[in-house]
């Protein structure tokens, strides 16, 4: 489907045509020329693609003076790229065998041998679960989460690439009946559905419109519903068009959850409050061609996918960039407009279209960010020229979602059985402890500028889950490293940081806790002692955040 | 004196408050020691002012509440009543309130531009919109800097009951910093263990995870807290910004709260049984108990929303079956709010705690085909109460059917200038911005609704 741009004014950026390098008249002008490949032409490897995104951050930071952060060491990565993949800290056994091992291409083998790992497959369930449903505190919604998470699973494991899923998810039947609906519902073996996503936005036409179009396309339109958008360009009748889409979807009564037998013909609907009927038509302002017996749906998800829709590919590049870098290129990463253009846009485009190349291949792309070197600079600020973080000439410090901070704890601490909790287990039983905590750290700022609130702090500091972790008699790590006959003080406190901070300490650090432990702590009593000093270990900004 | 009995909450009669007033001043509790405390804050000739703000979470509908329009089309069912001031006339379903219109003042030419609840919810709460990115703090974080203190033991910006999402944003500190953040007890929406309906807010407005575990001793906290203060400092050092910085703030904080006698606020079965039923034995209810407890211990600001009830969140978001919706909830509002006036009166704090009721907007006064009000933020109300206000006035006025407002038009920098004012803050005080511009606490065109300050 050819792609129209009449009346499209979303900004000078996006350019006309297949792919074309995009100018702006007052762009910077453009680097001597990239190493290695011809952009614009080639398909890149994954190697060759993370060169591109160094030359494009390097080529930003020479007229501003930016001196880049060194290269974050063996442990610094380690961590990072086991959050960012794995969404759970390392075990201390593959710390040290990370950190002895000689290999020098191991950072990118540990990057293959985590794609391939159940946790990752867990860990990216559960960020598009958040991104599909981010209202998880509605109660009514928050019994399908099972059913979305069975039917991401699978398709996350087997890498479907992202435009199927996409199509999946824009074309999934809704309605249901009500044995349906509790099949869905059921916590042991839940209806693979992604129609929980249709239930969140309450089967309204107006917010599927805003959420598809902020999700996949990375465009806001929601003020558009109203009136015509006061920042971008978008007049409220191209909402309604957008929202008519959906416009066969009816709830089966008031208020009600389940969908009634759908239209799925219908394409037309009237803006509320007036009198005035719209017909369903593309944000390019173009309509698909109706021939007879096409599925309103299905025209909308070809659209959405279409390898030649810019919006898509471009969010897609976006939203996989802020997951690993705390920031997108463009950020707010669902709000392009002219007022908040992408701070990369040649590397943008670059990211899109070789995202299209490789058929949207979600793990390819993550090859080619975990590679960069942009991706392993350190987060430790050693120049103020460090501290813009739309530079990237350090890497942010990142907030951990609830279910990564409760994973690693209960990793740190031995909590439940060897290995990660099956994160579909017990997440609705609303008195687990694994519920209990995720509730109280619910996430909900940007991930860089994440907050640690008081009750958090209390709830970590007095709580029972770390209360328990920290008791001689019923944690099993810290009985292990207080009863272990193969270690002294020093390799204690080390075993303790190796679990928690993914480290070994430093000299400056150890000196003072030898010191402390040696003497007893507080109570005169070495394993106690120990045990404070776990106890501090998981208190720590450093165990708590991503960096 | 008569008395009444309405669903939540029992009036007390004038004998009653005595009884339970020990010398005018403070009520009893068991041990004693609030009012040690408090009578040292109440009674000093300094004591700065707070203030409580009401919440109405979702949108309340103005022409059901305090700017009726009966015998028009656009009226809808409820009737007028009178209220302590000649000419006043408000919702029948507020009767305690409206006992107490001498102290209050209606806003009822609010005319902001804002329909959606994210942004509406924003431009109230900040005083700005949200765009570009600066961010704004919120009114609890501007008042928390400019009245509170940093040695308080308790956080002087105090959230009951929140629904941030619509606009997380609404509710921080943003770039005052995690010192100015809040205190977050009762959030709704957030799922506790255990927890059905309105009847379990005794868990939900107390301070989880205060005290410490049973086998940890005080000294051995201690000694904990110090080391982990020093790996702290190193970390955020080394990694300068937000994150790191919140994360030492908040644990800081924590621990002063933990030390300190005042966090007993939070025990609210410390209050006699019938002053707990005169507030309405529901979140919202008790919520205005503790904001009474907590503006008594010299807290500056302290916010309780009513978001609905049984565990809805925007209850006054009203598109469909209004009537029914806002007979509920006004039952819920009328005593809990005359019964915060009358003792926060009796203690003699009313004089120098400002209340403010408000939403993020108002609702339309054509009615929809589904017996339902929608998003209106042309012409609606607010109202100002207690503080140095000069009560038992109105402020501007809507035309006949409540589309427009026919005189004198307020928009958010005015009411917020209104509220600093009262509360002794200079809004043209600058604070430094995320992005290095100083921004003023109300927007430079403000001008403040002087009529009504004393």
């Amino acid at each position: 489907m050819r792609f129209l741009w009449r009346g499209l004014s979303l900004c000078g950026i996006l350019s006309v045509g297949l792919i074309a390098i995009p100018l702006r008249a007052d762009a910077p002008p453009k680097p001597a020329g990239p190493p290695k490949a011809q952009a614009g032409a080639a398909k890149l490897d994954a190697q060759q693609l993370a060169s591109q995104i160094d030359f494009y951050i390097a080529a930003a930071w020479g007229s501003k003076g930016v001196k880049p952060a060194p290269l974050a060491d063996d442990a610094e990565y380690l961590r990072r790229v086991y959050l960012d993949l794995a969404g759970r800290i390392p075990r201390a056994m593959d710390v040290r065998d990370f950190l002895e091992d000689p290999n020098p291409s191991k950072r990118q083998e540990l990057v293959e041998r985590l794609l391939e790992s159940p946790n990752y497959v867990n860990n990216f369930t559960n960020v598009w679960r958040a991104l599909l449903l981010p209202q998880v505190n509605n109660q009514q919604v928050q019994f399908l989460i099972p059913s979305l998470e069975a039917w991401l699973h699978p398709r996350i494991k087997e890498n479907v690439s992202y435009d199927k899923m996409v199509r999946e998810i824009l074309t999934a039947p809704v309605s249901a009946n009500a044995q349906q609906m509790r099949r869905r519902s059921s916590n042991k073996r839940p209806d693979p559905t992604p129609t929980a996503f249709y239930q969140a936005n309450e089967l309204k036409p107006e917010n599927l419109a805003a959420s598809t179009s902020r999700l996949f396309l990375g465009v806001k339109l929601e003020c558009a519903q109203c009136h015509n958008h006061p920042r971008a360009n978008w007049t409220r009748k191209q909402f309604w068009e957008y929202a008519a889409f959906f416009s066969g979807i009816q709830p089966q009564g008031q208020g009600n959850m389940m969908a009634a037998p759908e239209m799925s013909e219908r394409r037309a609907l009237k803006i509320p409050g007036t009198e005035t009927e719209v017909q369903a038509r593309f944000l390019d302002g173009s309509e698909p061609n109706w021939e007879s017996g096409t599925r309103t749906r299905a025209a909308l998800a070809s659209w959405v996918t279409a390898v030649d829709n810019p919006f898509f590919s471009r969010s897609a590049a976006n939203r996989l960039w802020a997951h690993f870098f705390g920031v997108g290129l463009i950020e707010p990463v669902d709000e392009e407009s002219e007022e908040n253009p992408p701070s990369h846009p040649e590397l943008l485009n670059e990211l899109a279209r070789q995202l299209i190349a490789h058929e949207f291949d979600l793990k390819y792309l993550i090859r080619a960010i975990t590679s960069s070197q942009t991706y392993q600079r350190s987060s430790t600020v050693t120049d103020p020229s460090q501290n813009e973080p739309r530079l990237f000439s350090r890497m942010a410090v990142k907030g951990l979602t609830p279910e990564q901070l409760f994973d690693s704890l209960a990793l740190a601490t031995g909590y439940g059985e060897e290995g990660v909790p099956n994160p579909r287990v017990d997440t609705l039983g609303l008195n687990s402890p694994r519920a209990a905590f995720l509730a109280k750290f619910s996430s909900q700022e940007k991930r860089t500028e994440v907050q640690t609130s008081i009750l958090q702090a209390l709830a970590l500091m007095n709580g029972q889950f770390v209360g328990d972790a920290t008791s001689l008699e019923r944690s099993r790590t810290l009985a292990a490293v207080a009863d272990s006959p193969f270690f002294e003080t020093p390799g204690r406190i080390e075993a303790l940081f190796l679990a928690t901070l993914s480290r070994k300490p430093s000299a400056e650090e150890l000196a003072p806790l030898v010191k402390y432990v040696s003497e007893g702590g507080s109570k005169n009593d070495q394993k106690a002692a120990l045990a404070d000093v776990f106890w501090v270990l998981l208190n720590s900004a450093e165990f708590m955040l991503n960096h | 004196m008569a008395r009444f009995q309405s669903n939540n909450g029992s009036q007390l009669s004038r004998r009653d408050w005595l009884r339970l007033s020990a010398a005018g001043v403070a009520g009893f509790s068991a041990s004693g020691w609030l009012e040690t405390l408090a009578a040292d804050t109440a009674n000093h000739p300094q004591r700065r002012h707070s203030c409580i703000l009401l919440w109405m979470n979702g949108g309340p509908s103005q022409n059901d509440t305090f700017d009726l329009k009966p015998g028009h089309a656009n009226g809808g069912p409820y009737k007028e009543i009178a209220t302590a001031v000649p000419g006043i006339r408000i919702s029948e379903h507020l009767p305690r309130l409206a006992k107490h219109m001498d102290k209050m003042v209606l806003v009822r030419s609010m005319s902001t531009k804002e329909g959606d609840h994210g942004r509406a919810s924003f431009l109230m709460r900040t005083g700005y919109l949200p765009q570009g990115p600066i961010e704004y703090p919120s009114l609890g974080a501007l008042v928390a800097k400019e009245l509170g203190s940093d040695r308080s033991e308790l956080p002087s910006f105090v959230s009951i009951g929140p629904y941030r999402f619509f606009n997380p944003a609404a509710y921080g500190a943003g770039f005052l910093g995690p010192t100015c953040a809040p205190l977050i007890v009762g959030e709704n929406g957030v799922p506790t263990p255990g927890q059905q309906g309105d009847n379990n807010y005794e868990q939900a407005l107390k301070v989880q995870d205060l005290d410490l575990p049973r086998d940890v001793s005080p000294r051995q906290a201690e000694a904990r807290v110090q080391l982990l203060q020093g790996l702290e400092e190193r970390f955020v050092m080394q990694h300068p910004g937000v994150a790191p910085l919140s994360h030492q703030t908040a644990y800081n904080r924590a621990v002063r709260l933990m030390r300190s006698a005042a966090s007993r606020a939070f025990n609210l079965e410390e209050e006699p049984a019938a002053l707990r039923d005169a507030y309405g034995r529901n979140q919202f209810g008790q919520g205005c108990l503790l904001a009474r407890r907590l503006v008594e211990l010299g807290v500056p600001f302290v916010e309780v929303t009513l978001g609905g009830l049984n565990g809805q969140v925007f209850g006054w978001d009203t598109h469909q079956e209004n009537f029914n919706a806002v007979k509920d909830l006004s039952q819920v509002l009328d005593p809990a709010w005359s019964t915060l006036m009358e003792d926060l009166k009796v203690r003699g704090l009313l004089s120098s705690t400002l209340i403010v009721w408000m939403g993020e907007f108002g609702r339309t006064p054509k009615i929809n085909p589904q017996r339902g009000r929608d998003h209106f933020p042309n012409a609606w109300s607010t109202v100002l109460a207690g503080g140095s206000i000069q009560g038992g006035r109105v402020v501007g006025r809507t035309s006949p059917d409540g589309m427009s407002v026919a005189d004198r038009p307020v928009p958010v920098p005015d009411f917020l200038a209104t509220i600093c004012q009262s509360l002794g803050i200079d809004t043209m005080k600058m604070n430094v911005s995320n992005v290095g511009r100083p921004i003023r606490i109300v927007d430079k065109s403000a001008k403040p609704i002087q009529e009504i300050l004393a």
